[in-house]
């Protein structure tokens, strides 16, 4: 099937191929109609010229027959020819034959003996003639003689019986034929033809143009025959003629070409075409003419559908009132609709329904579109307490007015950012300081009181700015940079201030760690170092605390203080401090083989003291391993959850883990909980310990401390032990193990063999 | 007085020979049918006697009807055939058979003329008035020669017994000089013979 890429092309090519194929039949009918007719007439004409040429023939050969029979009964020449009187018999036959005006004349003896007068006849054409007088009752018909076909006619003699026959013999020649063709309606071709044993022979040697014809046209007996001949189709009458060969058939051919035939109707069929043609380009035409009036308002609607698709503007133009017509105008009112429903859609794209200002996309927009400008975005401070005591409706009306009184002191457009987040570009002259200053000063709009659902609110507000051409820190949106500088500001306690990059840092880059770390924890990216623990007592390391390390692949070096950090807020702490455990019972054996028993600590998360879970993988793991570890706890985390807390920890310390406080000291060292946590040691953070040689302050916090410690029943742990002197200071406290560079750094597990293999203050020495 | 003479000659003349015989011929058509008019002449080998012809029949063709009556006529050589005319018309009678040609120019009612035929032979006459008069006239030289009757038998008695020379001729018979010539013994007794033949051929007389 033919595909057309218009209505219009289809319409032209369907009613042209119709009329086409109307007119095809109707030159078929007509042709055939005048072909069959002019044959009729061809047919009609070839019997009725025969029927004449058998009349011509008839009379002919009677008066040939008359001319013979005259001198055949002369009682003279039958004398003559009863007794042989040759001279007069020829003489006589010479004579007749001059006066009958044909080609030849003679007698035929019945026992064969001739007499000619003009041409003379061989042997086989006398014997053929006097075969056919002597057998048959023919008198007349056709002779072959010389190749040539001859009428001969013959008149018996009775003397009184049968001697013989004077025999007439005409040539049968075109001029006869000529006179037979005159006589015909139609310019006929005639001609007398005798099949010979090589085939057809004409009146002029063989006979080629009929040849394909004659048999069949024979075979026909009178009626004409169509069919192709040497001269292009023809139609061919045969009417026999009585032959004296019995084996060489006479007859009277007549053909006629056909075209000759169809050439008076020639003018009519050019007419005929000539019409067709005129009428096929008129009906392709006016089918273009009208298909096109009729597709044009289609082709416009075509167009209006892509210009809607577009989003141009789509409405057509309205020309009739039929059901095109009615389209349009549906398709109008839908476009229209659509456009109604897009401008909608896009408005609340861009704003904000609870309050009707814009939104953060808008602003985003508005950003993009000026780069020189300020994004200001201005944060309602505390806006949880604020949204908690009044709640969401009222904190959107609260946005409201405070957006109302910044856009009344801007003259431009607020927009909401976020539930308790305005925002405006600031276009300022001069610096990003004179910015700052005019946020700043824009914040001041909070400061009167707003009457709310009756009840007066006070608020607050923090602006942060950002610009296009800083540098992002990782956030594309110069709208989220202003963010952050909201945050920053308040950190800062400002009430304004710029994106700093360099503070924010790329918080996006720790986004997947906690994924990394899971990884890393299956392969040796993750692994434990040891510091060793001096007894200052026994001057031995009696044991080592583990400090997970991390060397990331991509990233190198991971701080712990970073990872670990994460992974108490993430949940992933308890992972990494089961493979802790894990790590430290393993390696405790490794060292037992090398002929080191050492206490191992590990440092556990506050956050994991309440976990039961965890609790119950620690203890089924130390007891089975029967492993001398010690929890290291920052006291801090405990406060979570108390209760939880404390059970777990009498549980270790009765499955045989020490426990240990670690970094007393710093933060908040709860007094409450030091009294009620069952520990064992207490770890004097690193930062008194670092001092102890120069501040007096300090050496009294160690030693009240180390003093508390063992009125409590604890040992007591110095950290970031680094100097000889402070090694002495704490011996000369009391205290009772000493952990720092001085000892030894956190090492590998085999460079802590090797370390141990040496003296034990090897570095002090 | 001159007939019972002759006949009395034909006992001599038959008596003379020691032993004589009758022969019937019978004439049939490949068909089967008798044909009529056939001339039937038997010779001797032993010769013919000296002696003038005779026979039973008239040695006249008469025209009566426009008709030669009869068609056939048997005549000793030399003898003197009439041709009395009983029509009312005039006949002009002719015939240009080899050795017998002749002609009598018209001649009208109740006139007889009269031509003798001198060779031996068949002697076709016609009138050259009236295409249709045809007669045939046979011109033997032996005694026992007959023609054959509606029934197409013929019995010639008297025969000389010994080796003969049949011969028989017919117009329409259709063989060279429409005569069939056979040897036989003529015995003592009465003889038979039956003659088939093709009688369609057109009379060849020159």
């Amino acid at each position: 099937m033919i595909r057309f890429r218009h209505l219009r092309t289809r319409l032209t090519v369907l009613y042209a191929g119709l009329f086409g194929i109307a007119l095809l039949f109707v030159a078929l009918a007509v042709f055939t109609a005048i072909t069959a007719s002019a044959r009729s007439v061809v047919r009609g004409e070839l019997t009725a010229t025969g029927a004449v040429y058998d009349q011509l023939w008839e009379s002919r050969s009677a008066q040939l027959e008359q001319g013979a029979a005259v001198l055949a009964q002369d009682f003279g020449f039958r004398e003559a020819v009863a007794t042989n009187d040759e001279p007069t018999v020829s003489s006589a036959l010479e004579n007749l034959s001059a006066r009958q005006g044909v080609d030849g004349a003679l007698l035929l003896g019945s026992d064969g003996y001739a007499i000619t007068a003009g041409p003379s006849l061989d042997e086989a054409t006398l014997n053929t003639l006097w075969t056919g007088l002597n057998d048959g009752e023919l008198s007349s018909g056709v002779l072959d003689l010389n190749g040539q076909p001859h009428q001969a006619v013959a008149a018996p003699v009775m003397a009184p019986v049968l001697i013989g026959w004077v025999v007439f013999i005409d040539r049968l020649d075109q001029t006869q034929m000529t006179r037979l063709e005159e006589l015909s309606a139609i310019p006929l071709n005639a001609s007398v033809l005798t099949r010979a044993a090589d085939g057809w022979r004409g009146m002029s040697g063989p006979e080629s143009a009929l040849a394909g014809l004659m048999d069949r046209a024979v075979a026909e007996d009178g009626a004409a025959v169509g069919g192709r001949t040497a001269q292009g189709e023809a139609m061919v009458l045969a009417r026999p003629l009585p032959s004296f060969d019995a084996d060489a058939p006479a007859v009277l051919a007549l053909s006629y070409p056909m075209a000759e035939a169809l050439k008076p109707y020639e003018p009519m069929f050019w007419a005929l075409g000539g019409i067709s043609l005129v009428g096929l380009a008129l009906l392709v035409a006016g089918t273009w003419f009208l298909s096109r009036g009729l597709t044009r308002p289609i082709t416009a609607l075509d167009e209006a559908v892509h210009r809607l698709q577009a989003g141009e503007d789509a409405q057509v133009e309205i020309t009739s009132t039929d059901e095109i017509g009615r389209l349009a105008e549906s398709f109008n009112a839908m476009a229209g609709d659509i456009r109604d429903r897009q401008a909608r859609l896009t408005h609340m794209a861009l704003h904000d329904m609870e309050t009707g200002l814009p939104n953060r996309l808008w602003l985003e927009r508005q950003a993009a579109s000026s780069a020189s400008a300020h994004v200001v975005l201005f944060g309602v401070d505390r806006f949880e307490v604020v949204r908690n005591a009044i709640g969401f409706e009222a904190m959107g009306q609260l946005v409201a007015a405070l957006g109302a009184r910044l856009s009344t002191a801007t003259g431009a457009p607020v927009a909401r950012v976020g539930a308790g987040v305005m925002g405006l570009m600031l276009e300022i002259e001069g610096d990003d300081a004179d910015a700052i200053a005019a946020a700043a000063r824009l914040c001041a709009v909070a400061n009167e009181p707003l009457k709310l659902i009756g009840a007066r609110i006070d608020a607050s507000l923090t602006a942060g700015l950002a610009r296009a051409v800083q540098p992002t820190g990782g956030l594309d949106a110069v709208v989220d940079r202003a963010g952050v500088a909201i945050d920053q500001a308040r950190a800062a306690g400002s009430k304004a201030a710029l994106f700093d990059a360099a503070a924010y840092g790329d918080p996006g880059a720790n986004l997947s760690l906690m994924s990394d770390l899971i990884c890393a924890l299956e392969s040796d990216h993750v692994w434990m170092a040891y510091q060793p623990k001096f007894d200052l007592r026994q001057n031995a390391i009696t044991g080592v605390e583990g400090l997970m390390r991390w060397n990331h692949p991509k990233r190198d070096f991971i701080a712990p203080d970073l990872f670990i950090g994460m992974a108490e807020e993430t949940g992933q702490i308890r992972a990494l401090t089961e493979w802790g455990v894990r790590r430290a019972i393993a390696d405790q054996k490794a060292l037992a083989k090398a002929g080191h028993r050492l206490k191992v600590s590990i440092n556990v998360s506050g956050r994991l003291l309440s976990d039961e879970s965890f609790a119950r993988f620690a203890l089924n793991a130390v007891s089975r391993a029967k492993a001398d570890l010690c929890f290291e706890i920052t006291e801090t985390a405990v406060i979570d959850n108390p209760e939880a807390a404390l059970g777990i920890i009498d549980r270790f310390a009765a499955a045989g883990i020490k426990v240990s406080i670690d970094d007393y000291g710093s933060g908040l060292s709860s007094l409450a909980y030091l009294k009620r946590i069952a520990a064992d040691e207490l770890k004097i953070d690193k930062a008194f310990v670092m001092s102890l040689d120069e501040s007096a302050k300090d050496a009294l916090l160690v030693k009240s401390t180390i003093d508390l410690a063992h009125s409590l029943g604890m040992t007591v742990t110095a950290e970031g032990v680094e100097t000889q002197t402070a090694m002495a200071l704490l011996r000369g406290m009391g205290c009772d193990t000493a952990q720092g560079y001085l000892i030894a750094r956190p090492l590998a597990l085999t460079a802590l063999i090797e370390r141990l293999e040496k003296p034990a203050l090897e570095a002090a020495a | 007085m001159r007939i019972v003479l002759v006949l009395i000659l034909v006992f001599l003349t038959l008596t003379g020979v020691a032993h004589a015989g009758d022969l019937t011929v019978s004439v049939r058509d490949t068909a089967g049918r008798p044909v009529r008019d056939a001339v039937v002449t038997v010779r001797p080998d032993a010769g013919v006697p000296r002696g003038p012809i005779r026979f039973s029949w008239p040695l006249r063709i008469a025209q009566r009807d426009v008709q030669f009556q009869p068609y056939v006529l048997i005549a000793p050589v030399g003898a003197t055939v009439s041709f009395p005319n009983l029509d009312r018309v005039r006949h002009h009678v002719y015939s240009f058979s080899r050795g017998n040609r002749f002609e009598i120019e018209l001649f009208g009612q109740d006139q007889t003329r009269t031509h003798a035929f001198a060779s031996v032979g068949t002697a076709a006459l016609g009138c050259n008035i009236h295409d249709q008069m045809l007669a045939y006239v046979r011109v033997v030289d032996t005694h026992w020669a007959a023609k054959t009757d509606a029934t197409g038998d013929v019995t010639i008695a008297g025969i000389p017994a010994g080796p003969a020379r049949l011969v028989v001729w017919h117009p329409r018979l259709n063989v060279r000089g429409n005569e069939s010539a056979y040897t036989l013994t003529i015995g003592t007794g009465p003889g038979r013979q039956t003659m088939t033949g093709d009688f369609s051929a057109r009379a060849a007389v020159r």
